[in-house]
């Protein structure tokens, strides 16, 4: 998103009226709500996207959002989705994950069975990313089982950068000169390439946490990061989005929320884990799947 | 490079790492070379066949359960290869800790054999003999 700054497209003063379809568009599609106190943001979002598709005013504009032309549904997504993060962000919950939640999940799992953890949204890949670093580096079974990271988007363009794995300096504030010394490979420019062996343990594919047939494709998840995306959503997607997260959960599965979100709030599905490090969320291990 | 734990060489040793888990390949590559090996991997036993023809190596790690190609099958393929390739002392690795795989195991050619989870110190050692070298476990 910093990138828009640079461009030089300026605001387009959308009307009010213009401003709440954009604002019902997105929220259909998505979940996301956008509060009247980010109209700037809004503007620029609408107006880079008008410029980009040449429509040359609102109206217009619409109608080929509407239409779905070009995939212009994906993009205005994209452009509204917040990509800001870097590895090992909110390392207690990954301090967890190592400490308690794993050895709680493969005290009930057969050896043959994998762990399955999902990163949603995983945005352009830090987390899936740091979620299997950190399994080498401080777990001590993990060639023991079959693991598998899933992670998942709304943002296209996001999934995209998270494959390819390069990475600015600033991504990687919080690792050691030892873990990017084994992980990354410098580039030019003070970029840096993830190990593509990393890149392979990793699956990216796109999801929607409001769409419930979408989200359907995904079930048996061990333990589930969905951080700082609740936020903007209001309470009745985010209830959506909790019970197709519960969905995707094996009976006894853990999801971890951002710091500052509460399940407790949205719903009451789930049970609340109490870890030396974090609190998580945990999907019973008898519920029989009711709601 | 400098860690507790290294092997002391005057060359690089090359092993080649065969499990079909990007994640363990990248876990037992890391392990390694920290001790000074370098390492080279392969995602079945197909491609470590190819690899072991074409490229020296001191040592192969080979994990059992790997789809297209096993680790026994590998193994058998390795012993059947010609005499320089046969000779490559192999160790396996495996989730399976019954006698049966033990016994199937050194049949197939392994020099040796660890269970699953294998720890930093007993791979570094197994691979430590398994090369000639000596392996020091500095406090």
């Amino acid at each position: 998103m910093a990138g828009l700054e640079d461009e030089g497209i300026g605001p387009t003063h959308l009307t009010q009226e213009e401003v709440r379809r954009v604002c019902e568009f997105l929220y259909r599609r998505t979940g996301m709500v956008f509060a009247d106190s980010r109209r700037y943001y809004i503007d620029r979002r609408v107006a880079e996207r008008i410029a980009v598709t040449q429509s040359g005013s609102f109206r217009s504009y619409f109608a080929i959002l509407r239409s779905d032309a070009n995939h212009e549904i994906e993009h205005l997504v994209n452009a509204f989705t917040v990509n800001e993060t870097y590895f090992n962000r909110e390392e207690h919950q990954l301090r967890c994950m190592t400490s308690d939640l794993l050895g709680n999940i493969v005290r009930v799992k057969d050896r043959t069975e994998a762990i399955r953890i999902w990163s949603i949204p995983c945005s352009t890949g830090e987390e899936p990313y740091s979620i299997a670093m950190w399994l080498m580096e401080h777990w001590s079974e993990v060639d023991s089982y079959n693991i598998e990271i899933v992670a998942s988007d709304i943002d296209t363009r996001a999934l995209q950068v998270g494959a390819e794995g390069i990475y600015s300096e600033r991504a990687l504030m919080r690792l050691s000169k030892d873990v990017i010394g084994r992980y990354f490979e410098a580039l030019p420019g003070s970029r840096y390439q993830i190990h593509p062996g990393l890149i392979d343990s990793v699956q990216f594919t796109h999801a929607n946490l409001i769409d419930s047939l979408d989200m359907a494709r995904y079930r048996s998840f061990d333990i589930i990061f969905c951080r700082n995306v609740l936020i903007y959503f209001d309470d009745s997607s985010r209830r959506i989005a909790a019970e197709n997260l519960y969905d995707c959960l094996r009976p006894g599965g853990y999801i971890c929320l951002g710091h500052s979100e509460s399940m407790s709030r949205i719903s009451s599905l789930f049970r609340v884990c109490s870890f030396s490090e974090a609190i998580i969320y945990q999907r019973p291990e008898a519920d029989h799947g009711a709601k | 490079m400098v860690q507790s734990d290294t092997i002391s060489t005057r060359s690089r040793l090359r092993i080649l790492v065969v499990d079909d888990s990007p994640l363990v390949r990248l876990y037992y590559r890391n392990i390694l070379e920290r001790a000074g090996f370098e390492v080279e991997q392969a995602i079945n036993g197909i491609e470590a066949i190819e690899k072991v023809q074409t490229q020296a190596f001191d040592l192969v790690v080979v994990d059992v359960n790997m789809p297209k190609m096993d680790g026994f099958s590998f193994l058998r393929a390795l012993r059947r290869s010609a005499p320089t390739v046969a000779t490559l002392p192999a160790l396996v690795i495996t989730t399976e800790s019954s006698e049966y795989d033990l016994d199937d195991a050194r049949v197939a050619g392994a020099n040796f054999y660890l269970i699953k989870p294998v720890s930093e110190v007993n791979l570094l050692r197994h691979a430590a003999i398994l090369t000639g070298r000596q392996y020091e476990r500095v406090a």
